[in-house]
């Protein structure tokens, strides 16, 4: 088998276009981990992510034909996930906001913590605010730490655009977590 | 505190967001394995089923489609006028009323084509030589064709706008529905000898398969919306659509 990883990619998607149930297996093995993490990341629930986490290979497997070797295996599988991901926190989220309503919303003021404990509170709480568009180059980079050509290949976008997205990201956050930062830090 | 010092706290505590755990590996790649298989044999039983009827409609529809071509070379403009859209269609505030408007096109125009088909009695056409049937058979898959592509570019666009708003009715999963058997219908004919026409027929059956599998689970799912519109926009179904279609020849029903 060759090392260069394209080559790599290529005999494995042909195997599992032959119809090898090892080869299915084989590229299931060496891309579910960190398909799962993205999508748990983005998700933040374990039930989610493996609902995405399958959808993304049941898809993959589906359209394993259009993989042209453009990419790599693992941008094309992980631009697969990012976008099930999206669309089912999208879901979610209209679902959750009728719940909502009818739920105690928590009030992260009340709860006597460390500042430590609360600043993650408060900063997970400002990750999750951030738009479509930031919040994935966000997590895939300063949580995940790929690179801006990684999120680039994935989400389809140039490099100077997801470093722009993490710019604008960072200082959304600096911004909402600004007082309370500084009132402790200062 | 500065920007960067604010940045490298809160990358220090963004590491904990959303820790994942282990992965649970085995019952993922069971549950693939599962809904796969499901999949498959749903795809299965469709094919079974629907084969029997192709066979009957592409029969009738080849019947309408040779009596519509010896109907046009015998006589002239009136009839063959009539199957051919005199203006375009109003426009419609309402998306639903558009669609109702649009499939009230079409069956009038399935109607008329049955009176042709009725009003030609079985051995009315003379057949002279080989060659004229021949080309009355390709004149009448032409228009067939025509007919069926422009109504598939209405559906879809309709579709597409109706999804948007989130007012897909039950009009649009009969309509789809339809057309899609149409589209296999000629995959399986003379119709598809041209290999141009056999790749937009099969395009086109995928995008209407997926239109009317999402209109009929009625779930208004993202994730399917967003394979649709991929589909249509990778296979270029719209532009191979208006490519295909002479602008001044738009069939009626459309």
């Amino acid at each position: 088998m060759s090392d260069n990883p394209r080559l790599v990619d290529r005999e494995l998607v042909h195997r599992c276009l032959a119809g090898e149930p090892q080869a299915e297996r084989a590229l299931y093995d060496a891309h579910v981990d960190r398909i799962y993490r993205l999508v748990y990341r983005m998700a933040g629930d374990g039930d989610l992510a493996a609902d995405f986490t399958q959808e993304t290979f049941i898809r993959a497997f589906d359209r394993l034909d259009q993989f042209r070797g453009d990419s790599s295996l693992a941008t094309w599988l992980h631009t697969i996930a990012v976008s099930v991901a999206l669309n089912g926190m999208r879901k979610v989220k209209r679902i959750r906001a009728r719940t909502d309503n009818i739920e105690e919303t928590p009030d992260l003021a009340a709860r006597p913590t460390s500042f430590t404990a609360d600043l993650k509170a408060r900063l997970h709480s400002a990750i999750d605010a951030l738009s479509e568009k930031l919040r994935p180059v966000f997590v895939m980079h300063d949580v995940e730490g790929y690179t801006h050509e990684e999120i680039a290949g994935t989400l389809g976008i140039p490099v100077g655009t997801s470093k722009a997205r993490l710019f604008d990201a960072r200082a959304k956050l600096r911004l909402a977590l600004a007082a309370f930062a500084g009132d402790h830090i200062a | 505190m500065n920007d960067d010092q604010m940045d490298e706290l809160f990358a220090r505590a963004a590491r904990d967001y959303n820790t994942p755990g282990s992965v649970p590996r085995e019952e993922i790649w069971s549950r693939i394995q599962a809904e796969r298989g499901a999949r498959r044999r749903e795809r299965s039983t469709t094919r079974v089923w629907m084969w029997p009827s192709v066979g009957i409609a592409a029969a009738a529809l080849l019947a309408v489609g040779v009596t519509l071509g010896r109907r046009m070379e015998r006589s002239s403009a009136p009839d063959s006028v009539s199957v051919v859209a005199k203006a375009p269609l109003p426009v419609r505030d309402s998306t639903a009323e558009l669609i109702t408007q649009l499939r009230q096109e079409t069956t009038a125009t399935d109607r008329r084509a049955r009176e042709l088909a009725s009003a030609v009695p079985a051995n009315g056409a003379d057949r002279t030589t080989s060659t004229r049937a021949d080309e009355t058979t390709a004149l009448s898959y032409r228009l067939v064709m025509l007919k069926h592509l422009a109504g598939s570019e209405a559906m879809i666009t309709a579709f597409r706008s109706a999804a948007r708003q989130g007012e897909i009715d039950a009009q649009i999963a009969a309509w789809s529905k339809e057309l899609l058997s149409t589209t296999r219908m000629l995959e399986a004919s003379a119709a598809s000898d041209d290999p141009m026409m056999k790749r937009l027929l099969e395009d086109l059956d995928l995008v209407l398969a997926q239109i009317k599998q999402y209109v009929t689970r009625g779930t208004n799912n993202p994730d399917d919306l967003d394979l649709i519109e991929q589909s249509i926009i990778k296979r270029g179904v719209i532009t191979k659509l208006r490519s295909t279609i002479p602008p001044r020849n738009v069939p009626a029903g459309i």
